[in-house]
C-alpha cells in the first residue's frame, strides 16, 4: 500500500516539474520582454534584464506610443480600421456559406468544399504576387480598404470550414420545429442558429481578429505609405539602423499583444463554455 | 381542426425504401398513434405529414386539401419533437410565443395565448426561465405549450415522452391525453411503446418495413391481431407461438404439437379446414395461460401442458414463468401471488377460448 502510493506521488511530482519546466520556458522570453520594456536600457546592459534591483520606469511605454515616427498610437488606429472589418465581413459571409454547406444540396458542393480546403492549405506567400497585381490594379495597393479586403478573403476559407463543422453538430430538430412553426431559412439562420453558435462565433472572432492584428507580411507587402503602418510594422520600424533601443522595442512589442490578450480574455468564457447550457438534447 | 388521409405514400431515400404504400385515415379531432420498432417508418410518416420530407409517390390530404407539396408553414400544423427542440437562449416565454411572432399576432394576444397556453401545460411559474434551468419534464411542456399556443389543426408528436424518467412519462402520457381531448385536436403521435401506445391511442397503427400491418383500437389490435407481427409487438411479454398441425381424425378436426392436440370445435374447424395436413401457428398469451387449478372460472375449455420451471420473473403484480415442456419454452402468467420454483414439474392450462391461428407461409390471422 505505502509502496503504491509513493509510486503514485513519485509520478504526480514528475509530471509537475515536466509541466512546469515547460511553462517557465515559455513564458521565459515574454517575462524577459516586460523586465527590458520598464528598465533603463543602460541597466539591462550592464546588469541584465532578470536583475530585479535598480530603476524601473514607463518612459519606454511613452516613448513608444508617442514616437513621432512611429508611434504605436497610430499603429493601433490603423490596426483596428482594419482588424474589425476583418473579422466582422469574413464572419457574416463565411456564416451563410457554412450554413448552406451544412444544410443544403446543390451541383458540385462536394468540389466546392475541396476547393475551400485546398484554399486554406495554401501558403499566404504564394498568392502574394499576384494579389499585389490585382490590389494595384483597383487601386487599392497602399489603401487600408485594400488590406481588409485581403484579409476577408483569405479568412473566409476557414471560417467556412470551422462553422460548417460547428453547425454539423448543432441537432436538426431545433430548426425543424422553427420551420413547422412558419420560420423561413434567413429568420432560422439569423433567430436561432446564430445566437445558437455564439461559442463557435466568439472563437472564430478571436482567432480571426489576433491574425489579422498580428498580421506583418500582407501589411509589409500592401501598404508603403508609413501615417498608414499598422502596429506590427510600426513596432519593427522602431528599430533603428545603427542602434537598437530595446527598452522601446519591447515597450512596442508589449502595446502590440496587449489587444489580442485582452480579446481572449473577453471572449474566454463563451468558447470554454462551448456547448454546455447552449443545445439542450434529453 | 381537420381529418388527415394519407394515400398510396411511398418513401424513398436513394435506393432505401423507407414507406412502401401508407394509406391511413384520421379523423377529425381522433388521437391515432404510429407505432412499430425502430426502422419501421414511422418517423417519416409524421414527417411527410408535418412537411419536412416531400414523399416519393402518395398524397397527403388535410380535410378536403391536397398539402402533399406545401411547406410546414401552409399545413396549419405543430410538432412535438423527441429532444423538445427548445431554442436554449430564449426564455420560456419567447419560446411559446415564437410561432405566434411569426405569424404577426399583435402583442396583446400573443401574451394571452401564451399565458392560456402555459397555464394549461401548468407552467405559468417558469415563463421568464432559460430552457437550461428546466427539468426534462418541465422542458416538455414547454415544448407542448409550444405546439398548441397556436391552435393547430393537427398536432403531430414524434416519440415526445421517450427521453422521459419511467414515473414521470406516465404522467406525461396521462396528461397529454387529458390535453388532446380538452382542445379536441387532430393528433398523431408516434412512439415505440406499445404501453404508450395502448393507454393514449383512440385507435393504433402498427407499421413493420414501412408497411402498415393493422389499423384499429387498442382493444382490437390486442385481441383481434391481424398477422403474427402485430401478435407479437403487441402484449407484454409476448404471445407464445406452436407450430400445429391440422390433423382429420374420425371425430372432426384437431390441432396437434409435439406437446398437445386440441380438438376444434365445428366453428373453429370450418375456418382452418382448408389447411388439413398443412403446418399453422398457433398464437395464445401468457396471461391465458394457467397453472393448473388457477384458470378462472370463466374459462372452460382448457388443455393441459407439462414442463419443468426455467426461470421465474416475481414481478409483484404478475409472476412470469418460463416453462420449458422438452420441444419449447412456454411463458405463463400467472397471478403476483403464485409461487414457483426453478427446477419443479409444473402442469399449465391453455386458455382455449382465447388462441389465435395463423398462417405460417404469410404469417396473416385465421383466427
Amino acid at each position: 500500500m505505502v509502496r503504491r502510493r509513493g509510486k503514485v506521488f513519485l509520478k504526480y511530482l514528475a509530471i509537475n516539474i515536466i509541466v512546469w519546466t515547460i511553462a517557465i520556458l515559455w513564458t521565459l522570453p515574454f517575462i524577459g520582454v516586460a523586465m527590458v520594456s520598464v528598465k533603463p536600457f543602460k541597466e539591462v546592459v550592464v546588469n541584465g534584464w532578470w536583475t530585479l534591483t535598480g530603476h524601473y520606469t514607463l518612459k519606454n511605454f511613452i516613448d513608444a506610443w508617442s514616437n513621432p515616427v512611429y508611434g504605436v498610437g497610430r499603429g493601433y488606429t490603423n490596426s483596428f480600421i482594419v482588424a474589425i472589418p476583418s473579422t466582422i465581413i469574413p464572419l457574416f459571409i463565411a456564416a451563410l456559406a457554412a450554413y448552406v454547406f451544412s444544410r443544403f444540396s446543390f451541383p458540385l458542393k462536394t468540389w466546392l468544399f475541396i476547393t475551400l480546403l485546398v484554399i486554406m492549405s495554401m501558403p499566404q506567400q504564394m498568392s502574394v504576387v499576384p494579389l499585389f497585381f490585382m490590389l494595384d490594379r483597383m487601386g487599392l495597393y497602399d489603401q487600408l480598404s485594400g488590406l481588409i479586403l485581403v484579409h476577408s478573403a483569405w479568412g473566409l476559407a476557414w471560417i467556412t470550414f470551422f462553422l460548417k463543422n460547428f453547425f454539423d453538430t448543432l441537432p436538426r430538430e431545433v430548426e425543424e420545429a422553427a420551420r413547422v412553426d412558419g420560420a423561413g431559412d434567413f429568420h432560422i439562420f439569423f433567430r436561432l442558429v446564430l445566437p445558437m453558435s455564439l461559442p463557435a462565433i466568439a472563437s472564430v472572432s478571436a482567432i480571426q481578429f489576433t491574425w489579422v492584428w498580428s498580421d506583418f507580411f500582407y501589411a509589409l507587402v500592401f501598404i508603403a505609405s508609413p501615417e498608414k503602418y499598422v502596429v506590427t510594422l510600426q513596432v519593427a520600424n522602431m528599430r533603428g539602423q545603427y542602434f537598437v533601443d530595446w527598452g522601446l522595442l519591447s515597450a512596442g512589442a508589449i502595446f502590440t499583444m496587449l489587444v489580442p490578450l485582452l480579446v481572449y480574455a473577453l471572449l474566454q468564457k463563451y468558447y470554454v463554455r462551448g456547448m454546455v447550457g447552449w443545445t439542450i438534447k434529453g | 381542426m381537420v381529418d388527415v388521409h394519407l394515400r398510396g405514400i411511398v418513401k424513398k431515400f436513394g435506393h432505401t425504401i423507407a414507406l412502401r404504400g401508407i394509406d391511413l385515415d384520421v379523423e377529425d379531432g381522433e388521437f391515432v398513434v404510429l407505432l412499430g420498432p425502430s426502422g419501421c417508418g414511422k418517423t417519416t410518416t409524421l414527417r411527410i405529414i408535418a412537411g419536412l420530407e416531400k414523399p416519393t409517390k402518395g398524397k397527403v390530404i388535410f380535410g378536403n386539401r391536397d398539402v402533399t407539396y406545401l411547406p410546414p408553414r401552409e399545413r396549419n400544423i405543430s410538432m412535438v419533437f423527441q429532444s423538445y427542440a427548445v431554442w436554449p437562449h430564449m426564455k420560456v416565454y419567447d419560446n411559446i410565443a415564437f410561432p405566434l411572432k411569426i405569424k404577426k399576432v399583435p402583442k396583446e394576444e400573443i401574451d394571452r395565448k401564451v399565458k392560456w397556453a402555459a397555464e394549461l401545460l401548468q407552467i405559468s411559474d417558469l415563463l421568464d426561465r432559460y430552457p437550461h434551468q428546466l427539468s426534462g419534464g418541465q422542458r416538455q411542456r414547454v415544448a407542448v405549450a409550444r405546439a398548441i399556443v397556436v391552435e393547430p389543426q393537427v398536432l403531430l408528436m414524434d416519440e415526445p415522452l421517450s427521453n422521459l424518467d419511467a414515473l414521470l412519462r406516465v404522467k406525461m402520457r396521462s396528461e397529454l391525453k387529458k390535453l388532446q381531448r380538452r382542445i379536441k385536436v387532430t393528433t398523431i403521435y408516434v412512439t415505440h411503446d406499445q404501453v404508450e401506445a395502448m393507454t393514449m391511442g383512440d385507435r393504433i397503427a402498427v407499421m413493420k418495413d414501412g408497411k402498415i400491418m393493422q389499423i384499429g383500437t387498442p382493444t382490437e389490435i390486442y385481441h383481434k391481431p391481424a398477422n403474427m407481427f402485430v401478435a407479437g409487438f403487441i402484449g407484454s411479454p409476448q404471445m407464445n407461438f406452436i407450430d400445429v398441425t391440422v390433423s382429420e381424425e374420425a371425430d372432426g378436426l384437431s390441432l396437434v404439437s409435439e406437446d398437445f392436440k386440441i380438438k376444434l370445435p365445428p366453428d373453429i374447424a370450418e375456418l382452418v379446414k382448408q389447411y388439413t395436413g398443412k403446418t399453422l401457428v398457433m398464437g395464445i398469451r401468457p396471461e391465458h395461460i394457467y397453472p393448473e387449478g388457477f384458470a378462472p372460472s370463466n374459462v372452460k375449455r382448457t388443455v393441459k401442458i407439462s414442463g419443468v420451471v426455467d426461470f421465474v420473473e416475481a414481478l409483484g403484480s404478475d409472476t412470469i414463468i418460463h416453462l420449458n415442456t422438452g420441444s419449447r419454452i412456454i411463458v405463463v402468467k400467472a397471478s403476483g401471488t403464485y409461487h414457483t420454483n426453478i427446477g419443479e414439474k409444473l402442469n399449465v392450462e391453455l386458455g382455449l377460448d382465447k388462441i389465435h391461428i395463423f398462417r405460417k407461409d404469410t404469417e396473416e390471422a385465421i383466427l
